[in-house]
């Protein structure tokens, strides 16, 4: 068995400012690595290379100079790293990644099972699963929570908001993984020594995928314009007295004229 | 020096707010031994610390291991000045504060 | 058991130019770092005093991060509401080989790690060494979560903490007389603000050490230019430090608020605060270099050499790193490796000019002793420049008598002429 699983190469979250003038987000400058929501995909992708004795290749697009930022990836027990280097700098919209990624895994054929997060850490859109699965003709097992090989396929508990549903699925086959689902590991010294000599492959997207810069640009339907942080304003009242009870009452009027709570005396 | 012409000064969380952290969340790095600090009357972790991670609450000390900045000035100050409770440990590899500037 | 010829615990300047120096050699070198990247843990005030690092890293100003090369030096004693300077300016350290550079430890270190790398060094950065290895007294290699490393001779380069050699029992307790507590904020200020405040250009920078004015607390306080921001803090000694009450962020906000610190940081916008612990540097406070099976480099063997007016650190640890690091070779060569053959460490270091420098500066660590040198004459030298400088309506002095004026009360010509020795003795004889 072969699995792949898709890592992001994104910008550090946490390190994004918000200018207080034009809320616009402060990306320049900022960080990238390999997101938290990825590391649960290497993790989901690890347990079940170690329960089925399968390969296991991560696809990432990032900068070729990004080689050093998958050590980590690889000391979890990842075999090979294939990093595609990304010529739209981590701008390009989601079409576009996909047939890379789709492009990519065609050409480590076969395998059998693609593993990718639900979301990115950064561009959070939600739409490079169910995107690659149709271009790939397999089924989408969505927000993955449990994963475990069954008769030749998979079976997957998937977190539907409101409940949890188990469905199986044979193999090839796409899940995308739920959120903080599969903490990742962490990994010791001789993991890391052992990272050291596994490969990171740089795939030019002409040379190795055979795809041109030109047609994957004109393919682009849709253009970022402006980035802006949503403003969220909060009430701040601050409740002074010596009285507990009296200051409970307090709150309550005060949540209760705020429609917060409702008829509660 | 006069108050009113200076510029209000960041209050410490804020600070810290600025710094990057990879909180262990499985893990305190800072032990305390309770017991010594009830004989301990000068208590210098709760006033050297640059982070305050130390506080007295309820007859004892509390400790707020993920604002640590990794100093190591408890430790000395706790051995010395007071009753030697501390044991303070690095956090787990590559947890804990990130300096961008250092 | 995995093995290594050398492991180095570390990968600040000490570990990092150890490692390039042992892998340029040819040996099969590994470098623990327990920060995710190197330099991510540590924290200095930022002046790289440049002429012992040119030895290692040759014209090192042209590759590494560097920020500002110093060119101006201000020693400023900070009275209540006067300050004092003497403005030091050299052309000369405005060129080849410089004096010193401002650095920035995140930048700085990820370059000398990568020097140890590109040398043939196996870096492992975000794991932390446990423990060090003993056997029937002799260190044999590291522990590291489940792993044990076997090698032939242990670099411990962990910096002031020094937390193995410790638990290893290699070192005795710190005293908290003995260590500083350095806390820190680098401020963002535009390069052109910079440059028009410090008096200075696009390349070179100014460097402010400020004695006083730090509520009493022993200590300083520094102001260093980078490229787009200044670093700002105050050193404060740890006993000191807490016999005094007062929170270390609170002592850093005083020095801030003092009418000539607010000018040189007006505008700013704090972007880290950070912390650190430093050696006071006192020559008496060397620990034991060498033992079977380690060296011990840098901060983690409290070299550091600090007259008051510089703190020497960084180049401290490069050069006790190069010759730890030849003193392992010779050792390689003789076959062993015990605290006999590795001791030629010691007597490399002894004979380096920094080294001579620290025994030169020993007095100025009973200079850092005298808490007149913060409290009193700091305030002294404004009183004294006040009188002189100021028209009013009294009969001016010549300078003796505004210092009698000044003097009175405080401490007596006795007292002032001891310590005037005192501090030519420490910094200047
Ligand atoms: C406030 C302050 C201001 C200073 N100003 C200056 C200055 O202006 N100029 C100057 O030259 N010096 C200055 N110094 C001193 C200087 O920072 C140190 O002397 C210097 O960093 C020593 O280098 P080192 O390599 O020995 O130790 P460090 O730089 O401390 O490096 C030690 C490394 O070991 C790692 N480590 C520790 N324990 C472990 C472990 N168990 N496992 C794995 N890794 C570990 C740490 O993460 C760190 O990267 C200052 C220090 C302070 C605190
Ligand atoms: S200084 Fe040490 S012994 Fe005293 S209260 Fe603090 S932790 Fe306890
Ligand atoms: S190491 Fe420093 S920052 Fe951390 S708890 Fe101790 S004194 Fe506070």
């Amino acid at each position: 068995m072969n699995i792949v699983a898709l890592v992001k190469y994104s910008r550090d979250v946490t390190e994004i400012k918000v200018d207080p003038a034009t809320s616009e987000l402060r990306t320049a400058g900022v960080p990238e690595r390999v997101g938290l929501i990825d590391k649960n995909v290497v993790e989901a992708a690890v347990r079940l290379k170690e329960a089925t004795g399968a390969g296991l290749k991560v696809i990432a697009l990032a900068p070729a100079t990004a080689r050093d930022s998958f050590k980590d990836v690889l000391a979890m027990g990842v075999d090979e790293v294939v990093l595609i280097e990304d010529p739209f700098d981590g701008e390009a919209e989601a079409g576009i990644v996909v047939r890379l990624l789709e492009a990519a895994i065609r050409k480590l054929d076969p395998v059998d099972v693609v593993l990718c997060g639900f979301a990115s850490d950064d561009g959070y859109s939600f739409q490079v699963g169910p995107r690659l699965a149709e271009r790939l003709r397999r089924p989408l097992l969505a927000y993955a929570r449990g994963i475990t090989p069954e008769g030749g396929g998979l079976r997957v508990e998937q977190n539907l908001d409101d409940r949890m549903q188990t469905v199986t699925a044979p193999l090839p086959a796409l899940v995308s993984i739920d959120e903080e689902a599969f903490p990742p590991r962490r990994t010791t010294l001789m993991d890391a020594l052992k990272a050291k000599k596994k490969p990171v492959n740089v795939w030019g997207i002409e040379t190795e995928l055979g795809l041109s810069r030109a047609d994957l640009e004109s393919s682009a339907r849709i253009a970022d314009t402006r980035l802006t942080g949503v403003v969220v304003r909060r009430q701040q009242r601050v409740l002074k007295g010596q009285d507990l009870g009296a200051m409970a009452d307090e709150l309550i009027d005060a949540l209760e004229q705020a429609g917060v709570l409702k008829g509660a005396a | 020096m006069t108050a009113a012409s200076q510029k209000p000064q960041l209050s410490l969380d804020a600070r810290l707010g600025l710094d990057r952290y990879e909180i262990d969340a499985e893990q305190s790095h800072i032990a305390v031994d309770h017991d010594k600090c009830k004989t301990c009357t000068t208590r210098p972790c709760l006033v050297c610390c640059p982070a305050i991670v130390y506080r007295w609450t309820d007859e004892r000390v509390a400790v707020a291991y993920e604002n640590c900045l990794e100093c190591g000035t408890c430790q000395i100050a706790c051995d010395h000045g007071g009753r030697g409770a501390i044991t303070w440990h690095i956090p787990a590899g590559g947890f804990g504060i990130a300096f961008r500037y250092g | 058991m995995e093995r290594f010829d050398v492991i180095v615990v570390g990968a600040g300047p000490a570990g990092a130019t150890a490692g390039r120096a042992l892998a340029q050699a040819g040996l099969n070198v590994l470098v623990v770092e327990r920060a995710a990247t190197p330099g991510a843990k540590n924290v200095s005030g930022g002046l790289l005093y440049s002429r012992a690092v040119a030895e290692v890293y040759p014209e090192f100003w042209k590759h590494a991060p560097i920020e500002r090369a110093i060119a101006a030096h201000q020693i400023v004693m900070l009275g209540e509401h006067t300050s004092t300077a003497l403005d030091f300016r050299s052309a000369q350290a405005a060129t080849p080989p410089f004096n010193a550079f401002s650095v920035l430890r995140a930048k700085l270190d990820p370059w000398l790690a990568t020097q140890a790398e590109e040398a043939g060094a196996s870096l492992i950065s975000g794991v932390n060494v446990d423990a060090l290895l003993v056997e029937n007294g002799r260190v044999v290699g590291i522990q590291a979560g489940p792993d044990q490393i076997g090698a032939d001779v242990v670099v411990v380069a962990e910096g002031t903490a020094g937390l193995l050699l410790k638990q290893a029992g290699l070192r005795g307790p710190h005293n908290p007389h003995d260590v500083s507590l350095g806390v820190k904020e680098v401020i963002a200020l535009p390069p052109d603000v910079i440059e028009e405040r410090f008096q200075c250009d696009a390349e070179t920078g100014a460097a402010y050490t400020l004695v006083g004015s730090t509520g009493g607390v022993e200590g300083g306080g520094f102001i260093y230019t980078n490229k787009a921001s200044l670093s700002v803090g105050v050193v404060v000694k740890i006993d000191s430090l807490y016999a005094s009450g007062r929170h270390p962020h609170e002592i850093l906000d005083a020095f801030k608020a003092h009418p000539l610190v607010q000018r040189l940081v007006r505008g700013g916008e704090v972007v880290e605060y950070s912390a650190q612990t430093v050696h006071r540097g006192g020559f008496h406070l060397a620990t034991q270099l060498v033992g079977d099976g380690y060296v011990v480099a840098g901060s983690a063997a409290r070299l550091l050499v600090n007259n008051v007016l510089t703190l020497r650190g960084m180049d401290f640890a490069i050069t006790s790193a190069v010759e730890a690091a030849q003193a392992i070779l010779q050792a390689r060569f003789a076959g062993s490796y015990t605290a006999a053959t590795l001791g030629n460490y010691v007597e490399r270091l002894k004979a380096t000019s920094i080294y001579q420098d620290w025994r030169t500066f020993k007095d100025a660590y009973g200079l850092m002793e005298n808490p007149r040198l913060f409290s009193l004459y700091p305030d002294l030298a404004g009183e004294v420049l006040e009188r002189l400088l100021t028209a009013d309506t009294k009969p001016g002095s010549k300078a003796l008598g505004a210092l009698s004026e000044a003097l009175k009360g405080k401490a007596s010509w006795l007292t002032l002429s001891q310590d005037m020795l005192q501090i030519a003795r420490g910094m200047v004889l």
